[in-house]
């Protein structure tokens, strides 16, 4: 196992270094810099402009560029944000947790309505029930994310939950406890309804086809005729042997959300990773991008290490090789 | 072997049949793929269309009676501000302009050749009819619908189509020939699938000129959607095609002397079918979606031409959903189309299954 | 499926009845948007309360010299001082730091007489050296590269700046510089808190977000008390404060200013109507959300006219080649862009009242002129305008030889090229695109085939500074009051003559005519004088159109009926006069 975890992790450093690499050539396809704002001003002469180029490195080649920020990452330098005139670390750091806390809770809510209604729709196959939960989960995944968010906020407003402050802003730090989850709970409402009903209802689907089938199987057949109960059918046995399959789904969902959700966060004001990347590209802020990229890249790849090591955990028939 | 239906097309087909949901949503589909194709006869107006007087005009109040029988009319309206500043919109009653089916309304071509002026409803010259209100310059929102389908509705089959073919093929050869092929593979996949290629778009954007048609742009997306896409494929297509190929008929054609290309292609991929055939399903509202999501970054299909993206991106502000919500339905037909296609996929799914 | 039918039915009747438009509204006239706000009065205020803000950037510094952007600006504005100041109601000069100056009779020479017993926040006093060591230091250091620097290096020379004595500082300038007076407003920092930086060459990165606020040392109403990082900015007031009201109070009234960080406008807008700030901007599709509130909220909406940013169309006129020797406009364009007939063709079909229908929801004003109306005295009316005609425009492109000679509705010049060109912008700007939109439109009904390509900014200033490759552009500037500020974009030499830049000689009679003009008018200290100039300016701009303008917004802000002494001028904004704004005590 030990071995394994290693050889993985050894493997993923050349290849987000690849990806690295892609990324920032990628970002050269654009012609201009990040300093082209400044330009843009009739009280900033050229001169100005092209000591500001010399001072961030920006008048070398591409290549040459590329190599110094690899040689920041050999000693955990993240490089530095132009436009928010700060270092990459102490930008990311924030983003990535927040991204991190809307993932995880936007995870523990899908995992927690799409199971049981997967194990009440497959058991209750064809039920009117079943029929209701499809029409609405699919409402969920087919409506565009940002334009989803931006109903949401919509009545939100109307309603009077739109949240008040900034996430952790002042008043955070003197609520109690229920004050810190309600306050936190209003702010991730939006994104985290946005972004869970999707992936809710394509794991609802799969936890039923996966029970379904189950539930068909000859050892249970077996079960049933043994007199078992119901109940313990179900929950003891069919069960255990539906979800093996979503573990690694698991790992992939995560992963993917670690990914962020840009347009979502957009919308709904959230400084997360996603938005943090957008709009770094957008304004060529490339030590931001590559940034930003690395962490992704990182926990996407944790997120699938994550995920096969829970399938070698829970399934005892597969092996690592 | 099965030479007759290798596909399982008959058994299949039955089963989705009883499917009522699955097949009420492909009903929908196909519904709307023949307004996509009948468009210029289906809408009243064409998209060329711009009177800005009507700029945010909401739908026409429809009166059925006239005088005690039945005969829906509208009227034109004029518009202005009041000392808010909101738009308000009055009715001219000296005119009534009657609705009627199968209008002689603005000359079209259909299918490119096919010359008439007959559309499905419409009124006379002059009368400005919006059945779904008008957008901000005063166009007809249901005609653009229509017409926005086509680029909508067509992305997701061209995108799908050329990542159906790639992830097949590539994830085929990579599963049957194994060893390093399959490394490289698998490897340029993961690679693939990790380059933030959403993001990189933005920059790519900039690299093309600025003069390309909107066809080109169009066949552009399409190009980067699906080569982001094909990856995911191909990665569980080769899984499937690796166990398959250890089977024991594999051996045996093998052993005969049957070419590579004939087993994967004729014995391993239909195997795989029931699975691609709903990825790819539940895959082309992905092409819907991303077209919606590049036009609201600015770099999709751009001005005089329409698509369900470009209109909604135009909506998204706050205040259109309370002054003009009517702007916002192309968000909904984005949502019944990409639900239809879910539904099916659902359908087929189940019809697919080898094991219900 | 009945229950469907059922549901559909009662929402297709409930939409219907929804969609009767409202009967017997007052129609017919767009409501005159200006408001009369009479003459400003300060009156005597009193102490206490604070002023509750938004901004959609974070500042990405403290470091007032070093800022690149205004998010950056509109923070540190109130802790850093100038010797003079322009007042935001009669855009005048007015003493500030410096409370009298001589100028010598050659207009080379002036001698700042500084104000007394003004004190930096931590108690040390403001001497001259701090004016010199912000001068010689930091915006004349060749090390720290600033816009300052250049606003203050004339026909490529400094200013020579030395101490008389502790309150007395003398400018020597080269050449004459009308604007001088006005450009030092610029912020004077403290010698004794930032010589060390710039000793050890660190001044750039000096005075950055995470520093200590007690560290941001200033002269102004208000310092620095907290920072939380992209959420908050907490300012509190300077109780050692210089200036005085007509009582003979200190100066500022306010506690304090908060600043909280959204993303976007549209969550100012919600946070103001929940009460939890006092003031915002007023965008013109927000108006009829706010207008009807103004009483049950207790807010008024000041419209003080037309704002100073711009939007205008350029055509690329570069006449240049590239090293290969190819043009960087197609020849055949190039005889379009360069004939002045078809660029007001280009004006005659610009429908600015659709633009600010569609657009600005009914509150902006038509712009024919490179200066705002609300800049007052340097504001021209003597220029040529080019009202919506389409048919004129016709008849024109006609007249130049712009007809349909092959019948397929579009228009071909003398030798047969179809007029067909791309138009870019912005894709971040809604706004922008929706005007290319409409103008895209009225191109076409003239017979012309234009594109609109969306870019993003950095794209579209390097085609304008560095590759030359575009055909016609909507772009805008922020706009101000002195003409001078804007010789980059109209010396034909310069490098933001955005139609044709660096010039070696300039292409036409008129461009040579404005160049004469920014010559002798950053010269002239006679303001009559000066206006003169200026005013030709305008008219050769409007007359020969190197840029086509289109509309104005309107300068709208929403504010909180408990302050006092608001005032909102299109040149100062809300809160030009921050030190006297207060809140009044329920009677």
């Amino acid at each position: 196992m030990k071995t394994y975890v290693l050889r993985r992790i050894l493997i993923s450093i050349p290849l987000l270094i690849a990806i690295s690499f892609i990324t920032f050539s990628a970002l050269q396809l654009a012609p201009g810099t990040i300093l082209d704002t400044i330009r843009f001003n009739p009280q900033v002469s050229e001169e100005t402009v092209e000591k500001l180029e010399r001072q961030y490195k920006l008048d070398k080649h591409w290549l040459v560029q590329y190599l110094y920020w690899l040689k920041g990452i050999a000693k955990l330098d993240l490089g530095y944000s132009i436009r928010n005139e700060r270092p990459v670390s102490q930008i990311i750091l924030s983003r990535a947790l927040n991204t991190l806390l809307l993932s995880v809770v936007s995870m523990f809510f899908i995992w927690l309505i799409a199971i049981p209604s997967g194990i009440y729709t497959a058991v209750h196959q064809y039920s009117f029930g079943d029929k209701v939960f499809s029409v609405v989960s699919y409402i969920g995944l087919s409506l565009p994310g940002f334009f989803f968010a931006l109903l949401l906020l919509f009545f939100a407003d109307m309603w009077g939950i739109f949240p008040k402050g900034q996430l952790f802003s002042g008043e955070y730090a003197s609520i109690g406890f229920f004050g810190k989850f309600w306050h936190i709970t209003k702010h991730l409402l939006v994104p985290v309804i946005v972004i869970s009903t999707g992936s809710m209802a394509v794991l609802q689907r799969i936890m039923r086809g996966n029970m379904l089938e189950v539930l068909r199987t000859q050892y249970l057949v077996t079960a049933r005729a043994k007199g078992l109960p119901e109940k313990r059918v179900i929950y003891g046995h069919a069960l255990r042997n539906a979800v093996n399959p979503m573990i690694t789904i698991f790992g992939y969902q995560l992963s993917g959300l670690l990914s962020g959700a840009a347009l979502i966060e957009m919308i709904c004001s959230y400084p997360g990773l996603g938005y943090t990347m957008l709009d770094a590209v957008r304004a060529q802020d490339t030590h931001l991008v590559m940034g930003a990229m690395l962490i992704s890249g990182v926990l996407l790849v944790a997120g699938n290490l994550v995920a096969d090591i829970l399938l070698v955990i829970v399934d005892p028939r597969i092996r690592v090789h | 072997m099965e030479k007759k239906d290798p596909y399982q097309k008959g058994r299949a087909w039955k089963k989705f049949k009883k499917h009522k949901l699955a097949l009420a949503a492909s009903g929908v589909l196909v519904a709307l793929y023949l307004c996509t194709v009948f468009a210029e006869f289906i809408a009243p107006y064409s998209v060329l269309g711009e009177d800005r007087i009507s700029s945010y005009q909401p739908p026409n109040h429809i009166y059925f009676f006239d005088g005690g029988r039945i005969a829906p009319h509208i009227y034109n309206y004029t518009s202005g501000f009041d000392a808010n500043f909101n738009r308000v919109f009055y009715e001219q009653r000296d005119k009534k302009y009657y609705l009627k089916f199968f209008n002689r309304g603005d000359k079209y071509k259909l299918f490119g050749f096919l010359e008439s002026n007959m559309h499905l409803f419409g009124t006379e010259q002059g009368g400005r009819f919006f059945l779904m209100g008008a957008d901000a310059r005063g166009r007809d929102l249901f005609s653009r619908v229509l017409f926005g389908s086509r680029v909508s509705l067509s992305i997701g089959l061209v995108g799908s189509f050329i990542t159906f073919f790639l992830g097949m093929l590539i994830g085929a050869i990579a599963g049957y020939y194994g060893g390093w092929v399959d490394g490289f593979i698998m490897r340029l996949c993961e690679i693939l699938m990790m380059v933030p290629g959403f993001y990189l778009l933005l920059a790519l954007r900039a690299a093309l000129p600025a003069e390309l048609p909107s066809f080109e742009i169009y066949m552009g997306i399409v190009i980067i959607l699906s080569f982001i896409s094909w990856a995911g494929l191909a990665r569980v297509i080769r899984g499937m095609v690796l166990s398959e190929a250890k089977k024991e008929y594999v051996l045996g054609a093998q052993s005969i002397g049957v070419g590579s290309m004939v087993i994967i292609v004729r014995h391993i991929l239909p195997n795989t079918l029931s699975y691609v055939i709903v990825s790819i399903t539940v895959g082309i509202p992905g092409y819907i979606l991303g077209e919606s999501a590049l036009s609201l970054l600015g770099l999709g299909i751009v001005d005089p031409d329409v698509s369900w993206g470009n209109m909604l991106s135009a909506a998204m502000q706050i205040s259109h959903i309370q002054y003009h919500p009517w702007i916002l339905i192309p968000g909904f037909f984005i949502l019944i189309t990409v639900m239809m296609f879910n539904l099916m996929g659902d359908g087929l799914r189940d019809a697919f299954d080898p094991r219900s | 499926m009945r229950r469907l039918v059922t549901f559909l039915g009662i929402f297709i009747s409930l939409t219907l009845i929804y969609c009767t438009p409202k009967k017997g509204a007052d129609l017919g006239q767009t409501p005159n948007p200006l408001a009369n706000l009479g003459e400003y009065k300060a009156v005597v205020g009193t102490y206490g309360g604070s002023l509750r803000l938004t901004t959609t950037s974070p500042p990405k510094t403290f470091n007032n010299l070093m800022a690149k952007e205004t998010s950056t600006t509109d923070i540190t504005r109130w802790i850093f001082e100038g010797l003079t100041n322009q007042s935001g109601i009669t855009t005048k000069v007015e003493p500030w730091l410096a409370s009298t100056w001589d100028i010598s009779s050659d207009g080379l020479t002036y001698t700042f007489h500084l104000r007394k017993n003004v004190k930096w926040f931590d108690g040390k006093p403001f001497t001259a050296d701090d004016v010199v060591f912000t001068f010689n230091d930091l915006i004349f250091n060749e090390k720290i590269p600033s816009s300052s620097a250049d606003t203050f290096t004339i026909d490529g020379k400094r200013i020579e700046v030395s101490k008389v004595d502790d309150l007395t500082v003398n400018f020597k300038l080269a050449t004459k510089f009308a604007p001088f007076l006005q450009a030092m407003g610029t912020a004077i920092y403290p010698k004794h808190k930032l010589e060390k930086f710039v000793k050890e060459g660190t001044f750039a990165s000096a005075w950055g977000v995470s520093t200590l606020p007690a560290e941001i040392i200033g002269t102004g109403p208000f310092v620095l008390s907290k920072y939380v990082t992209g959420q908050r900015v907490e300012l509190k007031r300077n109780p050692n404060y210089w200036q005085k009201d007509d009582a003979g109070n200190v100066l500022p009234y306010l506690d304090g200013l908060e600043f909280t960080i959204v993303q976007n406008s549209d969550v100012e807008l919600l946070k103001f109507k929940n009460d939890e700030t006092d003031f915002y901007s007023v965008r013109g599709q927000d108006y009829p959300t706010l207008k009807p509130l103004e009483a049950e909220k207790n807010f008024t909406i000041y419209n003080a006219g037309p704002a100073f940013g711009s939007q205008f169309l350029v055509v690329n006129q570069n006449k240049g080649k590239d090293d290969k020797g190819s043009s960087y406009v197609p020849p055949h364009k190039l005889k379009w862009f360069t004939n002045v007939n078809f660029r007001k063709a280009l004006a005659y079909a610009i429908d600015k009242q659709s633009i600010i229908n569609i657009e600005l929801n009914g509150l902006g004003y038509d712009q024919w002129g490179p200066e705002s109306p609300s800049a007052g005295f340097f504001f021209s009316s003597d220029l040529v305008t080019y009202p919506y005609n389409l048919d004129k425009a016709r008849d024109i492109l006609k007249g130049e030889g712009f007809v349909d000679r092959n019948s397929d509705g579009f228009l071909e010049d003398k030798e047969g090229n179809p007029v067909e060109f791309v138009m870019i912008t912005n894709a971040d700007n809604t706004e922008r695109k929706g005007i290319l939109e409409i103008i895209r439109k009225d191109f076409e009904k003239l017979g012309i085939k234009a594109h609109i390509s969306l870019l993003e900014f950095n794209s579209i200033v390097s085609k304008l500074f560095n590759t030359y490759d575009w055909d016609i552009v909507l772009i805008g500037l922020t706009g101000g009051i002195e003409p001078h500020f804007g010789s980059n974009i109209w010396k034909s030499e310069a490098h933001m003559h955005m139609w044709y830049p660096k010039q070696k000689e300039p292409a036409t009679a008129w461009e040579k005519r404005i160049n004469e003009i920014f010559s002798q008018g950053v010269q002239e200290l006679d303001p009559d004088k000066r206006k003169k100039l200026y005013d030709e300016w305008q008219k050769i701009v409007s007359d020969n159109l190197p840029v086509i303008y289109t509309v104005l917004s309107a300068s709208i802000s929403a504010m909180n009926n408990k302050f006092g002494n608001v005032y909102p001028t299109p040149f100062g904004g809300t809160f030009h006069n921050i030190e006297r704004i207060y809140v009044k005590k329920k009677s």
